[in-house]
């Protein structure tokens, strides 16, 4: 019992009573209302909405770079101020220092803490091995395809031990095939790691293939509509998701999210628009088309 | 625990592979068998084509500007334009082959030289960390801009008086003169390139852990080198528009002054020496400036 409570891992995110409101000349919009949620210590949880509903400020504020209106967010209990290394981000812009080669940017972290130049190197380096990115070391990201970009760009977050890892629509820029081995990659990463992952996405398939529990948002001004407990068997394979489970989940948070699509784009939609937007929907992942 | 994802995916890697190969010395492909000599010319050839065609284009487009010039010299030209005082080519150049083994001449170079390194050194010395704090530094910004705003219009040959006025001797007022000229744009420049920082890429350094300083360091400065350096190429041509009119105004010495004095002193042909020395020292000095941010932006060469 003492040996795991001394080992018990960190990262517990809270977010308790959370509203968001940017300020406009024609007065307060707000963005996100009376938001709960909290990540379990090693736990996997993603966050999905209807676009504009505010998912990526609920982040951006967890990752400290907004402050919310109302409301506190705290990991392990200790408050949020302002960015930190204690809580890594992944970007959906790649946003790798062009300037830097691949491992001078999965450095850059221990740069920031002092480390020496031997030691960084050398972490570096396994991280970059454990990735697959070792031949690239040397490589100026702009010669890195986007798959390999995103990876550099979460060795990179991880590079420091950050209690959490928080991305932000990380995979939504790559095609259809990149984007399942990197969900793969990711899994795998966080397996290993048992860090906690807050994951913010648009695709239903993807929250439903890395989750343990996923978040769906209400349309502006965004609030939890519901929270779904994934319990899909871990290690999750692909052909999981031909499953009735995956396919009962994912029916399930579809109708929940086309409700606020609709919701969001004001009630416009007549019965031909509805239909469209129902192919759109279902034609959205290729995920399940493999 | 499997590890299905550690195994590399021919479709996600393979391409990378294909470009970094793409990038090494075509002898360095293991698969190629061991060329000879006449494949690996022609395939460079192949490689370089355009190039060579520039090159060669270029060479023939001058060897044209010289050729008309010879005849619209030789044949006294009068259209419009007169050309019978214009000194042909082959004028200029045995003025050209006099002139190197002629001290006085080499001296006037070396001068303009030293003035256009002190004046452009301090422009960039100044100008450089000026930039880059206005742009991190509101209150900064907010106080030097409107100044630099209204100084900036300001052509550097309408400061010849007032700097005569300010400085003691002529030498140091060219130099003012000079430095005037390149110091605004490079402010505006490194200014534009804080400007056009993208903020993810701050964001990202902050979550690694990066405070302002390194931010600085590691972010700002870094991001806006390649409009530093525009800013750079810009200023040192304009260095030079301000010198040769400052020479040509009040100086002793200079190149600028060599061309003024051969037009006082009726030798036509050392006119055109001076102006074809200020072009060549102003291309020779922007080569200068390209090759440097190469050097210094290595991530930007291919």
């Amino acid at each position: 019992m003492n040996e795991i409570a001394a080992k018990a891992p960190q990262g517990h995110i809270e977010v308790k009573s959370f509203s968001l409101a940017y300020e406009t000349i024609e007065g307060p919009v707000q963005a996100v209302t009376d938001t709960q949620i909290h990540v379990r210590p090693g736990e996997f949880v993603s966050i999905v909405g209807p676009s504009g509903c505010g998912k990526s400020t609920l982040l951006n504020a967890v990752a400290g770079f907004l402050k919310p209106t109302t409301g506190i967010v705290t990991v392990d209990g200790e408050r949020v101020n302002g960015p930190s290394a204690e809580r890594g981000m992944v970007f959906q812009q790649y946003s790798l220092f062009p300037w830097k080669t691949v491992r001078e940017n999965v450095e850059f972290g221990l740069k920031m803490r002092g480390m020496s130049r031997s030691q960084r190197e050398r972490a570096a380096r396994t991280l970059l091995g454990l990735a697959g990115l070792e031949a690239f070391e040397k490589h100026y990201p702009e010669k890195l395809s986007g798959g390999m970009k995103q990876r550099v760009g979460i060795v990179r977050a991880l590079a420091t031990g950050p209690k959490v890892l928080l991305l932000d629509e990380p995979f939504g820029a790559l095609d259809a095939q990149t984007r399942v081995i990197m969900q793969q990659i990711l899994t795998n990463m966080w397996q290993r790691l048992k860090i906690s992952v807050l994951f913010v996405t648009h695709d239903i398939d993807e929250a439903i293939f890395l989750s343990d529990r996923v978040y769906c948002m209400t349309a502006r001004p965004g609030s939890i509509k519901a929270e779904i407990p994934i319990p899909l068997e871990r290690p999750r394979q692909q052909s999981m998701m031909m499953s009735s489970e995956f396919l009962a989940l994912r029916r399930g948070l579809m109708s929940l999210i086309r409700e606020e699509s609709l919701k969001a784009m004001g009630g416009e939609i007549n019965d031909m628009g509805m239909q469209g937007l129902n192919i759109e929907l279902h034609g959205h992942s290729l995920a399940d088309v493999i | 625990m499997s590890s299905p994802a550690l195994v590399r995916h021919p479709e996600d890697s393979m391409p990378a592979t294909a470009i970094a190969e793409a990038g090494s010395a075509p002898a360095a492909t293991p698969p190629a068998l061991p060329a000879s000599f006449g494949t690996l010319a022609l395939r460079w050839y192949r490689l370089n084509r355009a190039g060579l065609r520039a090159t060669a284009i270029g060479i023939i487009s001058l060897l044209a500007f010289l050729l008309v010039w010879h005849l619209l010299t030789t044949y006294r030209v009068v259209f419009f334009v007169r050309f019978t005082n214009v000194p042909s080519p082959l004028a200029v150049y045995s003025s050209f082959t006099k002139a190197m083994h002629d001290p006085k001449f080499l001296m006037h170079i070396l001068l303009s030289c030293r003035r256009i390194f002190i004046g452009f050194s301090l422009a960039a010395m100044i100008g450089v960390p000026l930039g880059l704090i206005m742009g991190r530094f509101k209150l900064v910004h907010e106080v030097v801009f409107p100044v630099a705003e209204v100084l900036r219009p300001i052509p550097a040959i309408a400061w010849v008086p007032m700097a005569i006025m300010l400085w003691p001797t002529n030498e140091q007022s060219i130099v003012f003169i000079t430095f005037l000229g390149s110091f605004f744009p490079i402010l505006v420049n490194t200014l534009h390139g804080m400007s056009l920082v993208d903020p993810v890429l701050v964001r990202a350094a902050q979550c690694l852990g990066a405070r302002e300083r390194s931010i600085f360091r590691e972010v700002y400065f870094p991001a806006s080198m390649p409009h530093i350096f525009t800013g750079l190429t810009v200023g040192m041509g304009v260095a030079w528009v301000s010198l040769i009119a400052a020479e040509m105004i009040s100086g002793q010495y200079g190149i600028g002054y060599f061309t003024w004095e051969a037009y006082s002193l009726v030798q036509y042909a050392d006119i055109a020496l001076g102006m074809i020395a200020i072009g060549v020292l102003g291309l020779g000095s922007s080569l200068l400036i390209r090759g440097a941010g190469q050097l210094v932006m290595p991530w930007r060469s291919r």
